[in-house]
């Protein structure tokens, strides 16, 4: 997707391991530092284009770590603890970090931050159109167009089709979607999604974009 | 000091003065003194035991009510031998010594009492931060492996996420130090953030989730707010009835905003209302749902005041509608423009 590389700094192996996961799956390339008395050296080996801080670290805190990083480098630092005092929030910012996330993080908001300080960061200022088999889906004017031929769509629709074109070719299972959804503020349930999903059907009949979409059956739909 | 209770206790000396008189009366009648110089002398002698007794009684009782009005006067009582002038009296210097014992045990016990609850407290917080690593561990392997299963842990885990979260607020609601900063949130922020706290519990009991209304920016601060808010989500659910909803909307009130937070559950009964905010207290609706602590609500309203926020509730036989009232004064206002 982006090829961005993240750091991860964090001493708990398992969420180490879930981070590398999770982070790889959406298309970052992701590195973890192994030998903790020597992480500056390690960061600036592989220069990342962000770093995920834990605060509670063996030797150096993340604290330490983050003044050495704004040393040499202006990327974005996030911190991740699960101490969640006012004065390891203030400490965070007055050190260069960017972003102040505690622990248990909600994933969904995690990306969400993440994508946003490298988008601020390394911005490439284009808008943003997906496409598929010919069709186009304008994020910023809420639109769908094929053979010239436009659909204007709703907040729901056009979030319902846009993790549909993120994961075109694949099986989106109707709970994915959901938690999609919630995860972006709108609060509706099964029977609601299956309502917009035929109002979408109908707007893209009426551009002549038939058969676009496809339930599989039990699974979910897939573009 | 009572005046009865004062003359029994000066019973000896009376008793004494009444025997000396007899004998008196006796000698003088023995040596031919008239009856009436006896009654005379009698007379006299009764004036000044009983002004005596008088004067010591009045000095007596000004002395221990200016104690009185001291002690009652002090925030800690046990501080008393500190302030109060050492008495003259033997018998006083004694219990004045007692007290000086009395107090300076009480402090030692205060002290170490203070030094035990705050190293709980640390360790409790403590804990707190390491049994989050678990859970953001588990957290992340659920969502690495979504399937209807991770799904059901998740919502279980969002339940251990905000007894811990209740635990550590507990531990932080008892100090009088502040842990929080005021600042200038955005209410729907923070509503969305609460919301998301509990995602897998909403879907998982297909609560309808509504948001209208709540683009305020108030002053207060937003890790506090979203634990009640965490709160009164979970409140919703676990006493929730066939399809639920949950609605959350906001009003400006002149220079109040309030936040509602409806739901269509059980409601409370009309009797239990006043007291919902009670510590341990959990009524009617205790005996139905066993999960009921009495720890949320008071822990919220205890968290509402130290922030300033008022909060209030209304039932009226089905559903409850929780507020939560934000004050923007005219300081505010004014900063603002």
């Amino acid at each position: 997707m982006s090829g961005y590389r993240i750091m991860i700094v964090e001493d708990d192996f398992s969420i180490q391991t879930q981070l590398k996961t999770l982070l790889s799956g959406n298309g970052y390339t992701v590195q973890a530092v192994t030998d903790f008395s020597k992480t500056v050296e390690q960061i600036k080996a592989f220069a990342p284009h962000l770093i995920l801080l834990d605060i509670k670290l063996p030797g150096n805190s993340g604290f330490e770590i983050c003044s050495q990083i704004r040393s040499f480098s202006d990327m974005p630092v996030v911190f991740v603890t699960s101490s969640n005092t006012d004065m390891d929030e203030l400490n965070s910012i007055m050190l260069g970090g960017d972003a102040f996330i505690t622990k248990p993080y909600n994933t969904a908001i995690l990306l969400a931050k993440i994508a946003s300080l490298l988008r601020r960061a390394y911005a490439s200022g284009q808008t943003e159109i997906l496409t598929w088999n010919g069709a186009a889906l304008h994020l910023e004017s809420s639109f769908l167009e094929y053979n010239e031929r436009k659909a204007d769509l709703t907040k729901n629709e056009l979030k319902i089709l846009y993790y549909l074109f993120k994961n075109a070719g694949k099986i989106c299972p109707r709970g994915d979607i959901v938690d999609f959804l919630w995860d972006n503020q709108l609060y509706i349930d099964d029977n609601t999604l299956s309502v917009h999903m035929s109002r979408i059907r109908e707007k893209l009949a009426s551009i002549g974009l038939t058969g676009f979409i496809k339930t599989k059956h039990r699974q979910g739909y897939t573009l | 000091m009572s005046g009865i209770q004062y003359l029994k206790n000066q019973l000896p000396v009376i008793l004494i003065n009444l025997l000396g008189m007899l004998a008196l009366a006796l000698f003088l009648i023995a040596g031919g003194n008239s009856v009436q110089t006896v009654l005379f002398i009698f007379v006299i002698w009764l004036f000044v035991l009983a002004s005596c007794l008088l004067f010591f009684y009045i000095s007596r009782k000004k002395y221990l009510n200016k104690l009185l009005d001291m002690a009652e006067q002090l925030e800690e009582r046990y501080l008393l031998p500190e302030i109060m002038q050492p008495p003259e009296r033997a018998d006083e210097q004694v219990f004045y010594q007692i007290m000086k014992m009395a107090e300076k045990s009480m402090l030692e016990r205060i002290g170490e009492v203070q030094r035990e609850r705050k190293e709980y407290k640390e360790y409790i917080e403590q804990w707190i931060h390491e049994v989050k690593t678990p859970i953001t561990a588990m957290k992340l392997i659920c969502e690495n492996n979504r399937c209807s299963f991770t799904r059901e842990l998740m919502a279980e885990l969002e339940n251990i996420n905000r007894f811990t979260e209740q635990a550590l607020y507990y531990a932080r609601s008892e100090h009088t130090e502040k842990d929080y900063s005021v600042r200038e949130i955005c209410l729907g922020n923070v509503i969305h953030g609460a919301i998301a706290d509990n995602k897998y519990l909403l879907r998982q009991n297909s609560v309808a989730v509504t948001v209208d209304n709540v683009k305020y920016s108030i002053y207060s601060d937003d890790k506090w707010l979203r634990f009640i808010l965490d709160q009164i989500i979970s409140n919703a659910v676990k006493y929730h009835t066939d399809q639920p909803v949950l609605h959350f909307s906001a009003v400006k009130e002149n220079d109040r905003i309030v936040l509602s937070v409806e739901d269509n559950g059980i409601g409370i009964p009309e009797s239990d209302l006043p007291r919902i905010f009670e510590k341990g207290f959990t009524g009617q609706n205790g005996r139905l749902v066993h999960s009921s602590t009495g720890i949320g609500l008071y822990l919220c309203r205890r968290l509402c005041d130290k922030l300033g926020i008022g909060i209030s509730a209304r039932s009226a036989g089905k559903g409850t509608a929780i507020f939560l009232s934000f004050h923007i004064n005219d300081f505010v206002a004014g900063v603002q423009g």
